[in-house]
């Protein structure tokens, strides 16, 4: 709870650094800022969560929300170590987007440890509504004014339907508290009142739109590549592994004895998305609308963690958000340097020849495809494989084969990329890359390698 | 209280319901069937003090109106909080303390914080 | 069964100061290699070429090293199966998997094999090589390529064997590809690459399944567990056959076998070690290792005999008419890959272990030589434009001879008691498979003896250039061609018939682990000699004819009929072409165009044409697309409410 209070604060004072002009501080404090949050945060991670009845329970920092806050801290802080490369052009409102990213986080960390429907809600609007305005940063460019106008008709509509079906739990349920919600599940178990599985459903869909599930995904693409890539990496990294820590705190602390409700359309969902993200992946011709496809298949891989609702699935969800997280940011952080100079060109021939000229960009990026792939020893493979087991542990075996056979799929189009790196044709000159921001992907390669080999040293910070 | 609630319970709604939209369908029709028709090209025309419009009514005009509105709305429901704060305020101070009166003071502290933000950026500078 | 299946338990730990220090030696083992990898891939393009093949061979002489220390150790008896546990690994759920490791007769011999011909193909390369500007990159795969086969052959689990076979297939991907500046070539290693998936499902389902069957993917658990099954239950037929689907793509059997002609497009030390010697006998090892849950399952048994002949037999007339030499090479192994699997189908485990061995001697032997030729050459590869090499290329010749001897069958040779074996084993399972086999040992000779004498005999057929160029290959590349010459010749005298005055040292060496399902054979004997006098007469009628047709000065190596559908191979790519990729193709594109295009780039790039010209954007939003997005969410909304209230009510 601190680490919230600190963050807004950081917050907060990031714009004022615009105001005053502080311009060379103001990245140092935002990345010190944020190593404070994380040891603050940190801090919760060994005291009892009970200690927060002070605020009346509306959020709870047990060790699901630690963890995942911490995750998110981390991914935003290594994001950062992006921006002065990427908004090297932007000079009036630097700060506001600084500040802008750290309250989407505020938001981020309030999903994660909600304990109250009030907070969920307050959380997933303080975080979309900043993510509306960065996704329309790039104010001279039609596509990025395209993707922010999109993105909020679109969320603020799926954000009623969450609001709904939040009404109707509460009009049978009578309470916000998961608590009191989960008492009341339990007690109605097999006889649930339709007026609440009404608002099960409807609360679903609100949040199976913020973590791109089929069919309620069609915001996505055009949104991840119409953002700035930068936001792009934002959505794909903190702000999906929010909304999954969301939803399945959701489910698991308040719906859990309804899972025979929910649990049908969450599994037609996840197939769903698995299929339609990878099978349009296939054909795109640009590498960032590829991406942005992934990320709606990975999205269906979660739902799988999601459905499967077992001890364990906690930590597997989180290991998957967390190694997708760092993968996305990878080859998000490459694209954006290949398009750097070349007036924007994503697609696969800007690829080509990469590797010559940028031997270490192509390696970084080959080891992101790799993991994106689920190639062993890469952390992206113990992602799958621990999502797929704890599935069939559960007896889900359908699913885990549809999602085995599209993640076969999946390996085609990221060899594609690949394969374009190492061809002989043109090749890029040597592309200039800032010392911090090849320090933080260099960070997160490292991280895909070494969370590959010894999966089990965040695989169980839940226990 | 009653858990369950019956159909019957949501009739003085449908009543409610049924009389608000019946008063504005008989309104309508009323002033329609009584009212007089004249019908003419100049009749049909937007009313602009006798001089002939031009263009269209539907003209972008400069976003400084929509920030000063959207600020105006922004503030005003903030200052709504202290309503009914200041009416309970002498509960608040027995139940609680100082929490009851700081709570408020942090509350209008990120208020003003927000204030001066929006001045420094230059938000309600008109030129 | 409970009898049959006591071996597997592992022997009481022996304590002496061997099994202590057999941590570390494993660690090292696996280890070097790697290093040489890191060293190589980092460092490899400031180091001097030497230097970088030098580290590239050393490390594998020092995994060779401690291999062979293993075998001496076992053969004196210190230890019989030893697990050792690196670390633990990771634990998912009731699951727990380490990085354990068994140390036993069966993986002591593939280690041999791997390290020991990986260290020859190693030395050679620095020869084939020298000249290529990628040469410390082909360095780190190799030594990459090693490390991840040893972990194939050493895993103490289903997890760790799945890795090193992920791996291997990984690096044969980039070693294919290696002249990737060559399209076709690229083609070649994702052809390599997918087909080697198809079966990765097979195989990584198999997994599930033990694991689901099982609760473990420990090999001592799992086959311990097994004794509580009858033959032939579901759930083990169910698991055998996923298994040796995976086998089926990893060794190239029908109907996966077509990668594995494609990728003679790498360079042809890796056509050796990778695409003859190692790799792809990675499913017989895995087939072997898993015998005792294949012979719970004489089903799969006979499938998977049924396909080891088809696939010989297959292979072996494709390779009748193939003008090119690795071409040639490449459909004999997959061929003799099938005899290996006749072998394992009719239960004779350690036949096929033995084929596999004697094969990598003379496969290697005849990669490495079809190397030194192409290298002769100067990189042709078409023998009809070969021809009377015999006196300008001598090592060459004398070396690449003995492979020919070897895979053909002349009495003695490593390759004679190894496939006369198989012969005998098909014999007691059935006289049908005896004469199958044997027609397809009989192609072997014939198609041998073709690229033989067109090589090598005859007068020479190429450019006046290449006639010139003509010359025999450093001592980097003779010295191994001599020492696998001498293996190919004896390798065979580990396994030697009875009858002829021979051990069955290989037998005995491996029966800790493998356990044989085929009874003793009636009557081998007088087989053993009926065997004998037919290869000699079926070699010289072959001779004679061979010779007459191939031994010539011109030759155009065009055929018609039904020669030419052996030599177009049947077709087979043509046909998976038209019944898998193109329909699957049609289907891609069919969800490109209809629903990509009209739904999602038909509104936004029509919305972005439309921007640019009316250059306003807010009107834009309300003429359509989004209205579309949210249609389409709200109709998803209601079929997903629908949906779930009909399931449920």
């Amino acid at each position: 709870m601190n680490a919230i209070i600190a963050l807004s604060l950081l917050g907060i004072f990031t714009l004022f650094t615009g105001i005053f002009n502080w311009r060379k501080a103001m990245l140092p404090i935002v990345v010190i800022g944020l190593a404070g949050v994380f040891v603050l945060n940190g801090m919760d991670y060994f005291t009892t969560p009970s200690w927060y009845a002070d605020y009346t329970h509306m959020v709870i920092f047990d060790r699901y929300a630690v963890v995942f806050s911490a995750a998110l801290i981390m991914i935003t802080a290594m994001l950062f170590f992006l921006c002065k490369q990427y908004y090297q052009k932007e000079d009036n409102n630097i700060s506001d987007i600084y500040g802008l990213i750290l309250f989407t986080l505020v938001g981020g960390m309030l999903m994660a440890s909600f304990s109250n429907f009030a907070m969920l809600f307050l959380g997933i609007e303080i975080l979309s509504i900043p993510l509306y305005i960065l996704a329309g940063t790039k104010r001279l460019e039609v596509t990025s004014n395209e993707a922010s106008i999109k993105y909020f008709l679109m969320g603020s509509f799926s954000t009623g339907f969450l609001l709904f079906g939040m009404a109707l739990v509460y009009g049978a349920a009578h309470t916000f508290t998961l608590d009191g919600i989960r008492q009341y599940t339990d007690a109605h178990a097999g006889d649930l009142p339709t007026i609440f599985v009404a608002g099960i459903m409807l609360m679903l869909v609100g949040m199976l739109f913020k973590v791109s599930g089929a069919p309620f995904h069609f915001w996505a693409p055009d949104v991840y590549s119409g953002a700035p890539t930068l936001i792009t990496t934002f959505m794909a990294t903190v702000v999906k592994t929010a909304a999954f820590a969301a939803l399945y705190r959701l489910l698991f602390y308040t719906f859990g004895s309804a899972k025979p409700i929910w649990f049908d359309a969450l599994w037609g969902v996840a197939a769903l998305t698995m299929i339609i993200g990878n099978f349009s992946a296939l054909y795109q011709h640009g590498v960032k609308r590829m991406l942005a496809y992934s990320s709606i298949s990975n999205a269906g891989y979660l739902l799988i963690g999601v459905i499967a609702m077992n001890t364990h699935s906690a930590n597997s969800i989180f290991y998957y958000t967390l190694v997708y997280s760092l993968a996305s940011l990878v080859s998000f952080g490459v694209l954006m340097l290949v398009t750097q100079d070349n007036g924007g060109d994503d697609s696969y021939t800007a690829f080509k020849g990469l590797a010559r000229n940028n031997p270490a960009l192509a390696g970084l990026m080959t080891l992101a495809m790799l993991s994106l792939a689920g190639i062993p020893p890469l952390a992206g493979f113990f992602g799958k494989y621990y999502i797929f087991i704890n599935a069939m542990e559960n007896g889900y075996i359908y699913i885990v084969l549809i999602a085995v056979a599209n993640s076969l799929v999946g390996i085609y189009y990221y060899f594609k990329v690949i394969v374009a790196m190492f061809a002989k044709d043109t090749a890029p000159t040597k592309i200039a890359v800032q010392p911090a921001y090849l320090f933080a992907l260099v960070v997160a390669a490292a991280l895909l390698f070494v969370l590959g080999i010894f999966p089990d040293w965040v695989s169980g910070l839940m226990n | 209280m009653k858990e369950q609630s019956l159909v019957s319970d949501y009739i003085p709604i449908l009543i409610q319901l049924c009389v608000a939209i019946g008063f504005v369908v008989a309104t309508m029709l009323a002033t329609h069937l009584i009212g007089p028709k004249r019908k003419g090209a100049n009749k049909l025309e937007s009313f602009e003090c006798g001089i002939e419009s031009e263009g269209n009514a539907r003209l972008p005009f400069s976003v400084k109106y929509f920030l000063t509105a959207i600020l105006f709305v922004l503030f005003d429901v903030e200052v709504i909080f202290m309503y009914p704060w200041a009416v309970n305020y002498k509960t608040f101070l027995h139940e609680m303390g100082m929490q009851g009166f700081f709570s408020m003071v942090i509350f209008l502290s990120l208020f003003l914080v927000g204030f001066y933000y929006i001045v420094r950026k230059g938000a309600l500078k008109w030129e | 069964m409970k009898a049959l299946l006591a071996h597997i338990e592992i022997s009481p730990e022996i304590h002496n100061g061997f099994t202590d220090a057999m941590p570390m030696l494993m660690a090292a083992l696996i280890l070097l290699p790697f290093l040489g990898f890191v060293f190589n891939f980092f460092l490899g393009q400031r180091l001097s070429k030497t230097l970088s093949g030098v580290i590239g061979s050393a490390t594998i002489l020092g995994s060779f090293i401690i291999a062979a220390t293993f075998f001496a150790q076992s053969i004196s008896g210190s230890f019989t199966s030893h697990q050792v546990c690196l670390m633990d690994w990771i634990e998912v759920g009731k699951y727990k998997f380490s990085f354990n490791f068994l140390i036993d007769n069966l993986s002591i011999m593939m280690m041999l094999i791997i390290t020991g011909i990986g260290f020859l193909i190693h030395v050679y390369s620095i020869g084939y090589m020298h000249h290529d500007e990628g040469f410390s990159r082909f360095f780190s795969y190799l030594n990459l390529f090693i490390f991840f086969m040893l972990l194939l052959v050493t895993g103490a689990n289903y997890l760790i064997l799945f890795i090193g076979w992920e791996g291997v297939g990984l690096c044969s991907y980039l070693l294919i590809g290696f002249w990737f500046k060559n399209q076709e070539y690229n083609n070649a290693a994702k052809k390599a690459f997918i087909m080697n998936r198809i079966g990765d499902l097979g195989f990584l389902l198999g997994m599930f399944k033990i694991l689901d069957v099982f609760g473990s993917l420990n090999f001592s658990d799992v086959f311990s567990a097994a004794g509580g099954f009858t033959a032939n239950d579901p759930a083990i037929v169910i698991i055998t056959v996923l298994l040796f689907i995976g086998a089926c793509g990893k060794s190239a059997q029908l109907p996966l076998f077509t990668w594995l002609p494609d990728a003679m497009a790498g360079p042809t030390p890796v056509s050796a070690l990778i695409h003859a010697a190692t790799m792809v006998t990675a499913g017989v090892y895995m087939v072997v290792r898993s015998n005792v849950l294949f012979a719970l399952s004489p089903f799969t048994m006979e499938l998977i005999t049924i396909v080891g002949l088809a696939t010989a037999l297959f292979a072996g007339t494709i390779a009748l008419f193939q003008n090119d030499i690795k071409k040639v090479l490449a459909y004999s192994t997959v061929s003799q890959l099938g005899f290996m699997f006749i072998a394992l189908g009719v239960g004779a485990f350690t036949t096929g272990m033995f084929h596999l061995m004697t094969h990598a001697f003379f496969k290697a032997l005849l990669f490495l030589g079809a190397g030194s030729v192409i290298h002769a050459m100067g990189g042709e590869q078409d023998i009809t434009k070969m021809g009377g090499l015999s006196k300008k290329i001598k090592i060459t010749f004398i070396t690449f001879t003995i492979g020919v001897m070897a895979i053909a069958g002349f009495p003695f040779t490593s390759g004679f008691v190894s496939k006369d074996e198989i012969l005998l084993a098909d014999f007691q399972h059935g006289k049908i498979y005896f004469i199958l086999a044997t027609i397809a040992a009989i192609m072997t000779v014939f198609y041998m003896f073709r690229l033989w004498f067109l090589t090598f005999f005859g007068s020479f057929r190429g450019t006046h250039d290449q006639e010139h160029h003509l010359h025999e290959s450093p001592p980097s590349m003779t010295v191994p061609l001599m020492v696998l010459a001498i293996l190919s010749l004896v390798g065979g005298f580990v396994q030697f018939p009875h009858i002829f005055g021979g051990h069955d040292y290989l037998n005995q060496y491996l029966s800790p682990v493998v356990t044989n399902t085929i009874q003793e054979i009636e009557g081998a004997d007088k087989l053993e000699i009926e065997i004998l006098i037919a290869t000699c007469i079926g070699l010289v009628i072959l001779w004679f004819i061979t010779k007459k047709n191939y031994a010539v000065s011109e030759f155009k190596g065009e055929y018609t009929g039904f020669k030419k559908v052996l030599a177009d191979k049947y077709y087979v790519d043509e046909i998976y072409e038209a019944l898998i990729i193109s329909p699957f193709q049609k289907m891609s594109a069919f969800i490109t165009k209809y629903v990509e295009v009209i739904f999602i780039d038909g509104f936004v790039n029509g919305a972005g044409k439309v921007a640019q010209v009316a250059g306003s954007y807010i009107r834009l939003l309300q003429s359509g697309h989004i209205g579309y997005y949210l249609f389409a969410m709200v109709i998803s909304i209601v079929v997903f409410l629908l949906l779930n209230t009909i399931i449920h009510f």
